[in-house]
């Protein structure tokens, strides 16, 4: 059935600016197999498919596909070669009909075939992806589901010798997983070498003949799909608990990954140097009303619908977890409550007030801050203007007071407050991040992803510090992929799947909750 | 040798007003994103502001430089309101188009209203000159530099020290996070093309002290302000400092070496090497 | 780009694009038969609509089919009219021959300049287009050889008004099949792909830079041809006309009117240009600042253009009447 090697990769990396997203990866695929590539957010599973599609220069290390070093080779060059991709979030071309984007690939490939054989390949290729009825459809009116078909169909056009599968199951229900196991097993019969990066396990487990696990940009495992799913480890790496001493085989954090300076020890922070940071005294006054409340609130991006009818409130002081697999609607849910994604449809209340439709920038005045996903540090501002841009008709004085309280929260901000924002390390952005969120004096703040791509000794330190916030009286909202952190340190959580809530409660139940792990794994079929 | 030092002396003169004439530009182009290709006709909005007010009213062009700055402000705003703001959002084309809409029917309202005539403005200090050892310059040339690097370096310092500088940068950089911090993007944006129109409405008059020009003068006045943007590297203030000082010297050189014909030329030259031999340059400023 | 530089169709079936050809094809006879049923002030007009209509249309293939959009038209335009009174003027080559060299050297300075304007995309290639025209107008203006600010004549009579006509008819024909070929063949969805999402069709095995290089080539040679034919109308050529602003407003404007990327919009911008020319004629500038509102206008209200805006309420229309039955 396999064969020898089809692509091998030696040593391959990839670093942007300080950050790095791929180290020294080598594994190899062999002909005629579907490998399945995971890991946990971040672990630099897309990095790696634009490297392998040559979107993305390595900066080390080789590819080879079928003995050829294609490593110097520009994208257009490696799809020539036999190399298709499709894309996480589908970019078709939205102005053409289903077929002109097949005919897209056809017309640029290797081979030339004749007008009528092209068409006649192109309908079969298009049955195959279930596509047929939509065929003179324009790309533009095409549902989210056979978006993602219409990017298998379209890299199949390319007649491939390797097919690259960049999430192609994220933000799709069961019974369209079902579609897609059937149809990726489909390619696969025809000899078509498969690599599936994917985040739903389902498809991985069911389609895969090998497994690779990532974490922190380097491979964890590697090996038959059973094995690999069963195993502790990689279910650690998932849920997060990879960074406790009992899991024990935890590989240390790569070195020379994000150069982290060795973390100061922790100063203790008393709540009441923190209090200067939260705002809202005013909002414990009426014990039981909601300090945030969203009722049945819808959003989407274009088409894309991402949040479907969610209602979740959040009391005065409490913090609340927003948790959920890659697409769940995490992020969505946090962009439509700071006002950076219009909702459709709904109500969002912040203490009884209506904000829905108010800019952000209004609803950041009347005290919600967001740390953003990807920490969105200001390049051109310093670290200490970072913070004080946020500190919006603050006295000076209340400005310097609070910028204290963060510099005894995070003392490394205070070392590098003249340095520029960007010129920090991963870790220690976030912590700007974080801070420049409270230094609007909230009355709730949104932490989106905090952990993301960050080194377990750097989440604890970030997590220190929610929980110094926590006993200061912080209303939070964690949005987190860390199931393990967020529960650790929430009251109350919920589980978002497909924009819609899952599972919502008390912490303590969440975490016992045998549906959580079967959300995140998905066991559920 | 006397000419030649007077040329250059003027060239690095005429450099210092090339830098406000494009400040604005590069304003405009870090904070909004939007080519605007009716820049050159903004100047010379402010030339023939300057020379209608010496005319009209007899108030020296420079006593009126504030009054110009601020009308072109005024004029600006709703300028950016009406026809900017709602193209924002849907890529870069649909404002630079619209502004070269703007830039034709600008061109062809000043031959209307004030004729097809080659203007210049005349005052005592645009002909008279001063000596400094070896260098003779026109004092229009003086005056205008000094009035040029003061507004420049005072635009520098409130971008870098005030906290509008603060919102405004943070706006360049990630329009969408300043908002969730509580940064008012629509009123940075509009503020920052009617501050930038007022710079280069105050270029535009020394422009117009400086040489003479016509309705059809923009196009040029454009493209120098460009190559100085270009060269200086966006978003840094200084930097169109010295691009505009090194571009007035280049032309200055390139007259003399090749002869007066080719002064323009050089700075286009410069421009697209500038263009070509450094984008990444160009894209600093790109997220 | 892809957000308001919108769709354009394509003659999907061999019916459908002979139909196309056909109607081309008389239109074509149509304009070369003008001369036996207009006047001399008619049949300067319809020149004029010609040559407009050249460049609108090369204008279109750039900006519209694969998202080039450039404001160095005046590049090719006074290339081209230099190139044939130059050859004209020094050398027995016949008319024929002489427009196809000025056509060739208007795909030879896209090529040349393509390696450094190439790389910049979007508003920098914009920005990179005028530059050069502006500076090669100023190259010609210090150039003592080619005639300097005042130029070069012709120094034989210019043809007939017919002859003009003639010649102008045949350089829409060979316009229109350039545009045919780019429109009908299997290129077109590159052209499409490359516009749309340029990273997409990279990894689709589209060379998107010889893609781009061929069509900025072949839409240089055809304007490079129609500031031939101008000029030879012209007589006498000068760099401040011949490469001036004026040549990129007019293709832009036409095209931005009608309908960018669609198939009728140069047609149709041509025809509101320069009939709106002829009857503002004694007020040049009221038309040009008239010119300058419309593209305001368009670029807010109506991205696809009067095509575009004709399509939607045609659709609309029928939809009520589906409605109303």
């Amino acid at each position: 059935m396999t064969g020898g090697p089809l692509l091998e990769v030696r040593g391959l990396g990839k670093r942007f600016g300080g950050l790095v997203a791929v180290e020294d990866l080598t594994f190899a695929v062999s002909e005629g197999s579907v490998t399945g590539v995971i890991g946990p957010n971040g672990a630099g599973k897309s990095t790696l498919i634009g490297l392998l599609g040559g979107a993305l220069q390595p900066t080390g290390g080789t590819i080879a596909l079928a003995g050829q070093d294609i490593t110097e080779l520009p994208a257009p060059e490696r799809a020539r070669l036999g190399i298709g991709r499709t894309y996480q979030i589908p970019r078709p071309f939205l102005d053409m009909t289903v077929d002109e984007n097949l005919e897209v690939a056809q017309t640029a490939s290797r081979l030339r075939l004749h007008r009528v054989a092209a068409r006649a390949r192109r309908g079969e290729i298009l049955e195959g992806c279930g596509l047929g009825e939509s065929r003179n459809w324009p790309a533009r009116r095409l549902p989210l589901l056979r978006r993602k078909r219409l990017e298998v169909a379209r890299a199949l056009a390319l007649e491939p010798q390797l097919l690259l599968l960049d999430e192609v199951g994220a933000g799709l229900v069961d019974g369209e997983v079902t579609e897609l196991v059937d149809l990726i097993r489909a390619i696969a019969l025809r000899k078509t070498t498969i690599l599936i990066v994917e985040h739903v396990l389902r498809i991985v487990r069911e389609c895969c003949t090998r497994l690779v696990v990532l974490n922190l940009g380097r491979k964890l495992a590697d090996g038959r799909p059973a094995e690999i799913l069963a195993s502790d480890e990689v279910a650690a790496v998932y849920l997060g608990t990879a960074h406790r001493p009992a899991t024990g085989s935890y590989p240390a954090p790569a070195a020379g990954a994000a150069p982290e300076s060795p973390p100061d020890n922790p100063p203790v922070v008393a709540g009441a140097a923190l209090a200067c940071l939260v705002g809202g005294a005013g909002d414990r006054v009426g014990e039981g009303l909601p300090l945030l409340r969203l009722d049945r609130v819808s959003a989407s991006y274009g088409q894309v619908p991402a949040l479907r009818e969610i209602s979740l409130s959040v009391a005065p002081g409490e913090v609340v977890a927003v948790l959920g697999a890659n697409g769940a609607g995490k992020t969505s849910l946090a962009d439509v409550i700071s006002g950076s994604l219009a909702s459709r449809s709904g109500i969002i209340e912040l203490a009884g007030t209506r904000i829905t439709g108010l800019r952000a920038d209004q609803i950041a005045a009347l005290g919600i801050a967001h740390c953003m996903e990807g920490r969105r540090i200001f390049a051109d501002l310093s670290v200490e203007q970072n913070l004080l841009i946020a500190a919006r008709r603050a006295a000076p004085a209340a400005s310097s007071m609070r910028l204290e309280a963060i510099y005894a929260l995070f003392p490394v901000l205070a070392e590098r407050r003249a340095a520029p924002g960007t010129s920090l390390s991963g870790g220690q952005q976030q912590m700007l991040a974080i801070s420049r969120a409270l230094m609007a004096r909230p009355r709730l703040v949104i932490f989106d992803e905090i952990s993301l791509g960050l080194a377990p000794i750097v989440i604890d330190r970030l997590y220190e510090a929610l929980a110094g916030l926590r006993r200061a009286g912080l209303t939070m909202l964690i949005v987190e992929q860390d199931v393990d952190r967020a529960l650790e340190i929430a009251d109350r959580a919920y589980v978002l799947e497909h924009g819609t809530v899952a599972l919502e409660g008390d912490a303590h139940a969440i975490r016992g909750d045998a549906r959580l792990r079967h959300l995140y794994i998905g066991m559920a079929d | 040798m006397e000419a030649i030092a007077s040329s250059l002396a003027s060239g690095f003169l005429l450099g210092g007003i090339f830098a406000l004439t494009a400040l604005g530009l590069s304003l405009v182009l870090g904070v909004l994103r939007l080519v605007n290709l009716a820049h050159g006709d903004l100047l010379v909005i402010g030339a023939y502001a300057g020379y209608f007010l010496l005319t009209v009213t007899g108030i020296d062009p420079l006593l009126g430089l504030p009054l110009i700055a601020l009308a072109l402000a005024l004029l600006a705003a709703p300028l950016y309101h009406f026809l900017i703001r709602p193209l924002m959002g849907r890529g870069v084309e649909a404002p630079m188009m619209t502004m070269f809409g703007v830039s034709i029917v600008l061109q062809n309202l000043f031959v209307v209203g004030f004729s097809a005539n080659t203007r210049s403005i005349e005052t005592g200090y645009s002909t008279s000159s001063l000596t400094v050892g070896p260098a003779t310059v026109g004092w229009i040339y003086v005056i205008g530099f000094a009035i040029s690097v003061a507004t420049v370096v005072a635009a520098h310092l409130v971008v870098t020290r005030t906290s509008f500088g603060r919102d405004l940068r943070a706006c360049a950089h990630d329009s969408v996070a300043a908002a969730v911090i509580g940064v008012n993007v629509g009123r940075v944006r509009m503020l920052t093309f009617a501050a930038g129109a007022a710079c280069t409405a105050a270029g535009g008059t020394l422009m117009g002290l400086a040489f003479s020009f016509t309705p059809s003068s923009g196009a040029g006045f454009l493209l120098n302000s460009f190559a100085v943007v270009v060269l200086g590297g966006l978003g840094s203030i200084l930097g169109t400092l010295v691009a505009g000082i090194t571009i007035g010297v280049l032309q200055s050189l390139g007259g003399v070496l090749l002869g007066d014909g080719y002064r323009d030329l050089v700075a286009l030259v410069v421009f697209l090497a500038a263009l070509i031999i450094r984008p990444q340059g160009l894209m600093s400023m790109r997220r | 780009m892809a957000a308001t530089f919108t769709e354009h169709g394509r003659a999907t079936t061999r019916r459908g694009l002979l139909l196309t050809a056909g109607g081309l094809v008389v239109a074509l006879a149509a304009c070369a038969a003008a001369p036996l049923y207009f006047g001399d002030y008619e049949t300067q007009i319809l020149f004029r609509f010609l040559v407009g209509l050249v460049l609108a249309e090369a204008w279109n293939l750039m900006a519209g089919y694969t998202g080039l959009v450039s404001l160095g038209t005046s590049s090719a335009v006074g290339l081209g009219g230099y190139v044939l009174i130059g050859l004209l003027n020094h050398s027995a080559l016949p008319l024929g021959l002489v427009l196809v060299v000025a056509a060739v050297a208007g795909a030879v300075l896209a090529a040349t300049a393509a390696p450094g304007l190439m790389r910049l995309r979007g508003l920098y290639f914009t920005v990179g287009t005028l530059a050069l025209a502006e500076a090669l107008r100023l190259v010609m203006i210090n150039a003592e050889r080619f005639g300097g600010a005042s130029g070069l004549f012709l120094d034989r009579e210019p043809p007939v008004q017919s002859e003009l006509l003639w010649i102008a008819t045949g350089l829409l024909a060979a316009t229109w099949l350039v545009l045919l070929l780019a429109d009908g063949s299997r290129l077109s969805v590159l052209l499409r792909a490359v516009r749309d999402d340029e990273d997409v069709a990279a990894q689709l095995g589209v060379r998107s830079y010889r893609v781009k290089l061929a069509v900025f080539a072949a839409a240089s040679a055809l304007m490079a041809a129609a500031g031939g034919v101008q000029a030879l109308k012209l007589g006498a050529i000068e760099p401040y006309g011949m490469f001036g602003l004026r040549w990129s407003i007019d293709a832009l404007s036409m095209v931005i009117i009608g309908g960018l990327g669609q198939r009728a919009g140069p047609v149709v911008g041509a025809a509101v240009v320069v009939i709106s020319a002829e009857l503002l004629a004694d007020y040049p500038e009221a038309h040009l600042a008239l010119t300058g509102v419309l593209l305001i206008v368009m670029m807010r209200f109506a991205p696809r253009g009067l095509v575009g805006l004709g399509a939607d309420i045609w659709a609309r229309r029928r939809l009520m009447r589906g409605v109303a039955s």
